[in-house]
């Protein structure tokens, strides 16, 4: 039982705020923003997402008047990963990051989704997923650690608590930022931000939450054979990946709110992680991590695939999944595979949903009561 | 039996061999996948609550449920007793029937009563309702520590979060599925 009903106002400036403090904390560590665009010819392919789709006019002054379709980019990833290929020429890229709006068409209707919502994205050259973990351990602690470091900024949120003072910290590298020992209290759940944030496996839970070994049901067959005798309900799954679905969302993310700490779920199945590297130890898994705060999906993070023809195949199988699942089918982005070519070094990257970020940080329980303008208030049910 | 592949808040359908009430259904895509339908159900017999998540576009069985308006009269030891307003027909739903629903009901407080093959089965209260304070200690200025909030209690002897600024024999306007305070009321 929460009074949710805050102060629009007050919200507002700690999303300002906090969006400020995240830019300061990627500039003291030296990487550099950048900016997509919100509309791209070729989006990228995921094969479950709705697109929104636009139309480029054309100015009478070109030949071809023909309009070009355009589509509002649900991820600037694609675009990122184009820059960050610059790097083995131009070490300015070698570090980006980047603060935007994307758009999912038809997501909405939940406490954590609106059709378009701002992300963040960061990629570092010469680097993986590992990496990736660290830099949200300590961007975390800096959002926290200044919110809560002064009197005047304690009371402009409410929500920080922290058990001992801290020295002030001046050690910017990557690697140490902190031995943080703040805690957040979110819809009257506690949670302990001290580092190390936990770190599981998507097997490790699977084992733990349903007793199935996945590394033991690779295939179709073998994992509805194995749901079926454990009686967890998948009536209507046709996919490995349907099935693997429906287990981890009604067996293990409800769960996922008992966890203390946040979590990072590490190595998903290939299948759902179609631009990272495969596991050097088992090609059926790769290197691809979701952060999880009281339960909240918040960032999903990948050691980048940099194979130009593995990309490519994998790209094909996409689209084909989109074709198959009747939604709109885009062309491979040529221009993406031969960036890959240029890439010499491991790269990892991940996007991070900074409302959500803002919603625990701020306790505030829907992303409808945290946006000024939600899609919500245009609707009616 | 007929089926659904859209399931929506207010929609009651068999599932492991029960009747249940979808109480809330919000949008769910795990991240890389298809979109999911991530669903509160109430056991319409036992008031059990859980939750389960369907895929979008799974075929659910729906059961033939009615709801008609009634009204709250009195509560006994044996139950809550109402009367549906078309047929004046009385029937009783017992505590556990009610479950948690039971705290709002105030004396003619009208209600949907949901029947299963002619049988009065459960009630759905108003999603927002109205109630008067009847103690709200006056609060602490400048205590930003709570959120700005304080305990206050209703009429029915609920108690509630509510703001500052919330005096005794105000109306407030509360929202029923959470017991969360909404605003003032007129």
């Amino acid at each position: 039982m929460t009074y949710t009903n805050k102060n629009a106002s007050t919200l507002a400036r700690h999303s300002s705020r906090i969006k400020s403090q995240i830019r300061e904390f990627f500039d003291s560590q030296g990487f550099l923003e950048v900016d997509t665009p919100i509309m791209v010819k070729i989006p990228g392919m995921e094969p479950h997402l709705s697109i929104f789709e636009t139309k480029l006019e054309i100015p009478s002054t070109y030949e071809n008047q023909t309009p070009q379709a355009l589509y509002l980019n649900h991820s600037p990833e694609l675009q990122m990963k184009k820059l960050l290929a610059r790097t083995s020429e131009d070490a300015t890229f070698g570090k980006i990051y980047n603060m935007a709006k994307v758009f999912r068409n038809g997501e909405f209707d939940s406490k954590t989704h609106n059709p378009e919502f701002t992300m963040l994205e960061w990629y570092r050259y010469d680097s993986d997923y590992n990496e990736m973990m660290t830099d949200c351990e300590n961007l975390i602690a800096h959002l926290t650690k200044n919110t809560t470091n002064t009197a005047s900024k304690a009371q402009l949120s409410p929500h920080f608590t922290q058990n001992t003072p801290q020295p002030e910290n001046k050690n910017n590298s990557s690697h140490n930022l902190t031995p943080s020992t703040h805690e957040l209290v979110y819809q009257d759940q506690k949670i302990d931000l001290s580092h190390p944030f936990t770190r599981k496996t998507v097997n490790e839970l699977f084992i733990e939450h349903t007793n199935i070994d996945l590394n033991e049901n690779k295939t179709y067959k073998q994992l509805k054979e194995k749901a079926e005798n454990l009686k967890l309900p998948i009536n209507s799954c046709e996919t490995w990946d349907d099935i693997f679905f429906t287990i981890f969302l009604n067996e293990i993310e409800p769960k996922l709110k008992a966890y203390t700490k946040p979590i990072f779920i590490y190595d998903y199945p290939s299948s759902q992680a179609a631009l990272a590297r495969k596991s050097h130890k088992d090609p059926f898994w790769a290197e691809r991590f979701e952060l999880y705060i009281a339960g909240i999906e918040i960032a999903n993070a990948y050691s980048e695939l940099i194979d130009e023809k593995e990309q490519r195949d994998r790209l094909i199988e996409e689209q084909n999944q989109r074709k198959n699942l009747k939604k709109s089918v885009f062309d491979i982005d040529e221009e993406f595979l031969n960036s890959l070519k240029s890439i010499r070094k491991p790269c990892s990257g991940i996007a991070l949903g900074v409302d959500r970020l803002i919603m625990l940080l701020t306790d505030t329980k829907s992303i409808e009561d945290l946006l000024l303008f939600p899609i919500t208030h245009i609707l009616k049910k | 039996m007929e089926t659904t592949t859209t399931i929506r808040k207010g929609l009651a359908i068999n599932f492991k061999q029960g009747a249940w009430l979808i109480i809330e259904a919000q949008f769910v895509n795990p991240g890389k996948g298809a979109a999911f339908t991530r669903c509160k159900l109430k056991n319409l017999k036992t008031n059990q609550v859980v939750e389960n998540t369907f895929k979008s576009g799974e075929a659910v069985e729906l059961v033939d449920l009615l709801m008609q308006k009634c009204q709250f009269l009195y509560k006994d030891h044996e139950g809550y007793n109402f009367m549906n307003n078309d047929s004046y027909e009385q029937f009783q739903l017992t505590e556990d029937m009610l479950g948690d629903d039971g705290k709002w009901l105030l004396e003619n407080t009208e209600v949907y009563a949901m029947y299963i093959d002619g049988t009065p089965v459960s009630i759905q209260v108003p999603p927002k309702m109205d109630f008067r304070v009847i103690e709200s200690p006056p609060g602490l200025k400048g205590d930003t520590a709570t959120g700005g909030t304080k305990d206050i209690k209703l009429e029915n002897g609920v108690m509630i979060k509510a703001p500052l600024f919330i005096k005794e024999g105000d109306m407030v306007k509360v929202n029923t599925e959470d017991g969360s305070y909404v605003s003032k009321a007129n």
